[in-house]
């Protein structure tokens, strides 16, 4: 009898297109086009499978010349169904803005194309949405950054996870966070016993019953979590644009200027104090920008059971706020133009979250200065002056809603904010927080049949799926560390030895 | 041979004769141990495998490397430790591949990578080993006596920390011993003391005489050092012949031990000589009696923080009432007279302690030969040591064991071999390394406590490990062996060569594997135990059928007994390596990334409040606070940011020539280093 020993080594894998070593790193995707009105939307892929998602995309025949742009059909890489017609491009490391193999997808610029691509390329194995600043940490780490681009890459990775973090925020304030904070617990519960199995199963008083508790809700979870992903975009609607919240103290005008922005009353107003109680939300194009603009309850210590629920919608959504216009009633500024930062300053403090750190809330701030046709002239004047060379403070506007005295320079100021918003390509995309969603939930439901397969195996690689799969859904709703695991186990379980 | 080699006396049994004649006088050397525990004994004989002429100082040499608490080794966790002690040549593994006399795998059918090699032990055996190899050692000396205190004098001014410690000046005699490094693996010893009943009485441990305050004067006074205080316990021993064994469960041990050491080649105790242990259960009539107690029972009353796992049976019927607990009986030697009752540690008074044994059935007659106890000690907050187990602000002071705040004899002798390593280097002027919690539990330990810090005697356990399928008990010496000798340089040529020996088989095997690839088909033909799937498409390696549930090396070994046949001796390991060689696979690039981020070392006399880098507030306080040794442990604090961490990336980037000489500089070369650039650094981790 013959045996044929066929030698693998000689199986030289073969890269299409590529030039670039292959090295052990995650392909990652993200769009990097701005919203708003533009007719095109970029999405950029980088990193070994760049190649494998072109060909993906785009099918395996005529790849592109590297580095020229070619029209293609774009279509879904499993329903085949097609998506959009554009332009790609093939980027081969180390002749990239990474360093690594990258391409691009110039598609139209509505959200439905855009959610499209990005929920293709997360279908494909070994890519996934990009973490912030992610690209140009790829590329600082090739050596395709100067100094001077480096210095402001700080700045630019925090603006974008700081835009993140809001967008998550926004999505994580409804029935969907409840039901991934629930499957966290559950999932945490889950490792939490297994691991007490291996620790301490040998010694204690810790039951086999453990771990089939454990496999019914490993199942139970993989089942809902399917059910999730292929339910997919009918779970919550999220609204685009930037989100621009109006908050102040009462009665300082904050619906007065609502209805001016929209020019219609929206909103109720009145001299009463304390009139707006809920949240108002209205959709707006400022200057080509679409914008979700919400008028809020005045922020004060009230004993009004309703009304102190709207205080407390009105400081989560100042909190989730892209931008957020802080309304002061100018007749309550001090005639002192030196005391003025003080005074604004004081009141900056009690409407802006210190959560997340005061300086970053104040770069997200526009101060509104309302009723200064209840001022003298000569005081506008000087404050105004006052204001514009005060660079401690946010942009300040003053402005009166009753007689639209000054709204063109408040305008102004409150359109260039929008443009640098919008500029920045992660901020307010809910397609985007939803591709990273999508991707991070499959790759826990991935996890978990790494338990079952395992399970009867070897049990330090069926833990090792739960802990994948608690690592993959904690990049949603945060991580969860070691202790916190061994917390659990020293709670349910006497560990004696 | 044992015997002899204690009988021999060699020099430093000699030694403290000669040390008492020339009191007062002032010797030098280049590391100090003091203290013979774990960590101690760890310690010396690590310095000097390092190559330093060390004197190790203890209370009584008699008491070296005795088992002050339970008669056993490893286990899940502690176990992985033991491996890797051993992969570094330490004493410990050997030790209790000697005095072992009940060997068994814990976890056995739970996976490979979390099986906890354990034994029982003969206490006297494993004194005997230790301090057989100790008093042969060269470059070692033992002498008898306590520190008094701390010789400290002004900190080099090209080095981080406010002290310099230089020796220490002993308690009886007042004499002066220089070193470049000084040790402390005090133990319990630190104002210590000990809880019996209502009773309270200075001391470490029961029988011995309790340290003087100098030492903790010298911590907390001079040297500023932030300590808190822990406690811990032990359960009575019981005589044996007191105890009704018919009705208490059987407990084997395996039937073929397996040795911890890597260069051991079996134990010394023969398999069918080896002790069985017994399995019993608490009664309600034992809850009654811890309940009936509590006035009486001063320790448990005290709010000192204790462990939630391992603790006393009065906190266990307390959390956990009505339930049964489970009681281990554990031989206490080959000769010994005694059991120690595992998980029954107790402090009431011992007839209360009688009282309560006797409610179990099997222990109905029992005698006790010393009741139990509980001790109270300060440990020193870790946070204030670098990742070398130097002490940041006092410069030639390390500190191992439980004076860090762990429990355990192998989280003791962990700490013990990575002191004595950095201490000796020290000495030696080679720039101190440190280990990465991605290449072993040792590194785990330390990261954890000096990044972190505790709140409870810290315990190993596998789930602390992000790696656990990578960081496995049967690898440790392939991921520390050969770096122990090329890189740290306390592994012996000896060890080094049987490691390199193994490295090459286990490749070669698993080449050898790789290339046997055939159809599923043809493996179904060929290997019918295997029950390869018939859907299966394409061609498979050897390697991936060995994955196979069922399937052995041996029986592919049979199956093509030419390839194959030469690599049976690794059998197991190469069954191992290709359950967990996919999956180490995924976690080596998370690996990569961790030990890119530790490879970059922050400065650590930075002034973070005042760092002209674009961070919040919040992060320089938390910087300041916490001083990271590397970015990859500023990036695993809670509270940092990607930005954050990407301006001190930039930072470091910036920063002039000086600081990155030592980032080079992992084979030692002490020639090329001038002290400014090494001193920038705490610690160089070890390559990969």
């Amino acid at each position: 009898m013959f045996f044929f020993y066929i030698y693998n080594r000689s199986r030289a894998s073969h890269r299409l297109w590529s030039s670039a070593p292959l090295c052990a790193t995650d392909t990652i995707f993200a769009l990097s086009s701005g919203q708003g009105k533009c007719g095109v939307a970029v999405v950029r892929v980088s990193g070994p499978a760049s190649a494998l998602a072109l060909r993906g995309l785009t099918g395996p025949d005529r790849p592109p010349a590297p580095r020229t742009a070619a029209l293609r059909s774009i279509f879904h890489p499993q329903s085949k169904e097609i998506l959009d017609r554009g332009l790609v491009f093939w980027f081969p490391g180390p002749h990239s803005f990474t360093g690594e193999d990258s391409a691009e997808f110039h598609v139209h610029g509505g959200p439905a194309v855009v959610s499209g691509v990005l929920d293709a390329l997360g279908s494909l194995p070994g890519l996934r949405p990009a973490e912030a600043g992610e690209f140009t940490r790829r590329a600082f780490h090739a050596g395709k950054l100067g100094l001077t681009e480096v210095e402001g890459l700080g700045d630019l990775i925090h603006a974008e996870t700081e835009a993140q973090r809001r967008q998550a925020l926004r999505q994580m304030a409804g029935d969907l966070a409840q039901l991934y904070r629930d499957w966290s617990q559950r999932l945490t519960q889950c490792l939490a016993h297994v691991e007490a199995f291996i620790d301490f199963g040998e010694d204690d008083l810790i039951e086999d019953g453990v771990l089939d508790q454990v496999d019914n809700s490993v199942a139970q979870l993989q089942t809902e979590i399917t059910c999730h992903l292929h339910d997919g975009r009918k779970g919550e609607r999220l609204r685009s644009g930037v989100q621009v919240v109006i908050a102040g103290e009462t009665n300082a005008g904050k619906s007065s200027l609502l209805n001016l922005l929209c020019r219609r009353p929206a909103a109720i107003v009145s001299p009463i104090a304390g009139t707006t109680r809920d949240v108002v939300e209205t959709c707006l194009d400022i200057g080509g920008f679409p914008v979700l603009l919400s008028d809020t309850a005045g922020l004060r210590e009230t004993a009004d059971a309703v009304e102190q629920e709207g205080v407390r919608r009105a400081r989560e959504k100042v909190e989730q706020a892209d931008l957020t216009l802080v309304v002061v009633d100018a007749t309550q500024l001090p005639t002192d133009p030196l005391q003025v930062p003080v005074f604004l300053g004081a009141h900056l403090l009690a409407v802006l979250p210190h959560g997340v750190g005061l300086e970053e809330s104040l770069r997200h701030c526009i101060l509104v200065l309302n009723k200064s046709d209840l001022l003298p002239v000569e005081q506008v004047e000087k404050t105004q002056t006052f204001l514009n060379k005060n660079p401690g403070l946010p942009p300040a506007s003053l402005l009166s809603c009753h007689t639209s005295h000054g709204l063109e320079n408040f305008m102004t100021s409150l359109q260039s904010r929008l443009s640098s918003l919008c500029g920045d390509p992660l901020a307010g995309t809910p397609s985007l927080t939803q591709a990273r969603h999508r991707a991070h939930l499959h790759e826990c439901f991935q996890a978990l049949g790494q338990y079952q397969q395992y399970r009867d195996v070897d049990l330090a690689l069926a833990a090792e799926g739960v802990r994948l799969a608690l690592t993959g859904l904690g990049r949603i709703t945060g991580k969860v560390g070691a202790e916190e695991i061994l917390d659990i186990i020293f709670r349910d379980f006497c560990i004696g030895k | 041979m044992l015997a002899r080699r204690v009988l021999n006396r060699p020099r430093s049994l000699a030694s403290p004769s000669s040390w008492a004649a020339s009191a007062r006088t002032v010797t030098a050397c280049d590391v100090i141990v003091v203290g013979g525990g774990h960590a101690g004994t760890e310690a010396a004989a690590a310095a000097t495998r390092v190559g330093a002429e060390t004197l190790l100082v203890t209370q009584k040499i008699q008491t070296i490397g005795a088992l002050s608490c339970n008669p056993s080794l490893g286990g899940v966790g502690k176990g992985q430790l033991v491996r890797e002690v051993d992969a570094l040549d330490g004493l410990m593994g050997r030790a209790g591949d000697w005095a072992g006399v009940h060997f068994s795998i814990l976890n056995r059918s739970k996976g490979p990578a979390v099986w906890g090699p354990r034994a029982q032990l003969d206490r006297p055996r494993y004194r005997q080993f230790i301090q057989a190899e100790l008093l042969s050692m060269p470059r070692l000396t033992v002498v008898e006596g306590s520190v008094e205190e701390l010789l400290v004098s002004e900190p080099d001014p090209e080095k981080p920390g406010k002290h310099r410690v230089t020796g220490v000046r002993m308690a009886d005699t007042g004499r002066i011993i220089l070193a470049r490094s000084v040790v402390l693996t005090t133990g319990t010893f630190l104002s210590g003391s000990l809880f019996m009943g209502q009773t309270t009485s200075p001391g470490g441990r029961m029988g011995d005489p309790p340290s003087g305050s100098g030492l903790s004067r010298s911590l907390k006074e001079v040297l500023g050092l932030r300590l808190g205080r822990l406690r811990t316990g032990t359960p009575p021993r019981i005589f044996k012949r007191s105890v009704d064994l018919s009705l208490a469960q059987l407990q084997l041990p395996d039937q073929r031990p397996t040795p911890f050491s890597f260069i051991s080649n079996g134990t010394h105790c023969k398999p069918e000589e080896q002790l069985p242990c017994y399995l019993i259960n608490t009664t309600p009539g034992v809850e009654r009696v811890v309940r009936e107690s509590l006035h009486l029972n001063s320790h448990i009353q005290q709010d000192t923080r204790g462990p939630r796992y391992c603790p006393s049976i009065e906190s266990r019927v307390l959390r956990f009432p009505g339930r049964q607990h489970q009681v281990w009986l554990e031989p206490e030697g080959l000769t010994s007279d005694l059991l120690y009752p595992q998980g029954l540690s107790m402090t009431m008074p011992p007839d209360l302690q009688v009282r309560l044994l006797r409610e179990i059935p099997a222990l109905r007659k029992a005698e006790i030969q010393a009741p139990g106890y509980g001790v109270q000690y300060d440990f020193v907050c870790p946070t204030q040591l670098f990742p070398s187990l130097e002490v940041r602000s006092a410069q030639g002071l390390f500190l191992a064991g439980q004076i860090n705040g762990t429990t355990g004899y192998e989280e003791a002798a962990a700490q013990g071999v990575w002191a004595g390593v950095s201490a000796g280097r020290r000495a030696l002027s080679l720039p101190p390394l440190s280990l990465s919690r991605t290449q072993s539990y040792i590194g785990v330990l330390i990261d954890d406590l000096v990044g972190r810090g505790i709140t409870e005697p810290y315990r190993m356990f596998t789930s602390r490990a992000e790696f656990r399928t990578s960081l496995r008990p049967d690898n440790a010496d392939l991921r520390l062996t050969l770096k122990g000798y090329c890189d740290i340089g306390c592994v012996s040529p000896r060890r080094y060569e049987e490691a390199v020996r193994m490295k090459a088989g286990l490749s070669e095997a698993l080449s050898a594997l790789q290339d046997i690839t055939l159809s599923p088909t043809r493996w179904r033909e060929k290997l019918p135990q295997a029950a390869v799937s018939a859907n299966k498409s394409g061609i498979m390696s050897a390697e991936e059928v060995l994955q196979y549930k069922d399937v052995s090396f041996e029986m592919l070994a049979s199956a093509f007994p030419d390839v194959l046949g030469p690599y049976v001796e690794f059998a197991e390991r190469l069954k191992i390596e290709a359950m967990y060689r996919p999956h180490c696979e995924k976690q080596r690039r998370e690996i990569e990334r961790i030990l890119q981020e530790e490879s970059l070392s922050l400065p650590q006399d930075v002034d973070y409040l005042s760092l002209p880098v674009s961070l919040s507030q919040e992060v320089r306080e938390l910087l300041d606070r916490v001083r990271p040794a590397t970015l990859g442990a500023a990036s695993r604090l809670p509270g940092m940011t990607p930005a954050a961490i990407l301006h001190l990336l930039n930072y470091i980037t910036r920063t002039p020539q000086r600081d990155r000489s030592a980032e080079r500089s992992s084979t030692p070369d002490p020639q090329n280093l001038s002290d400014e650039s090494r001193d920038s650094f705490p610690c160089v981790p070890v390559s990969q």
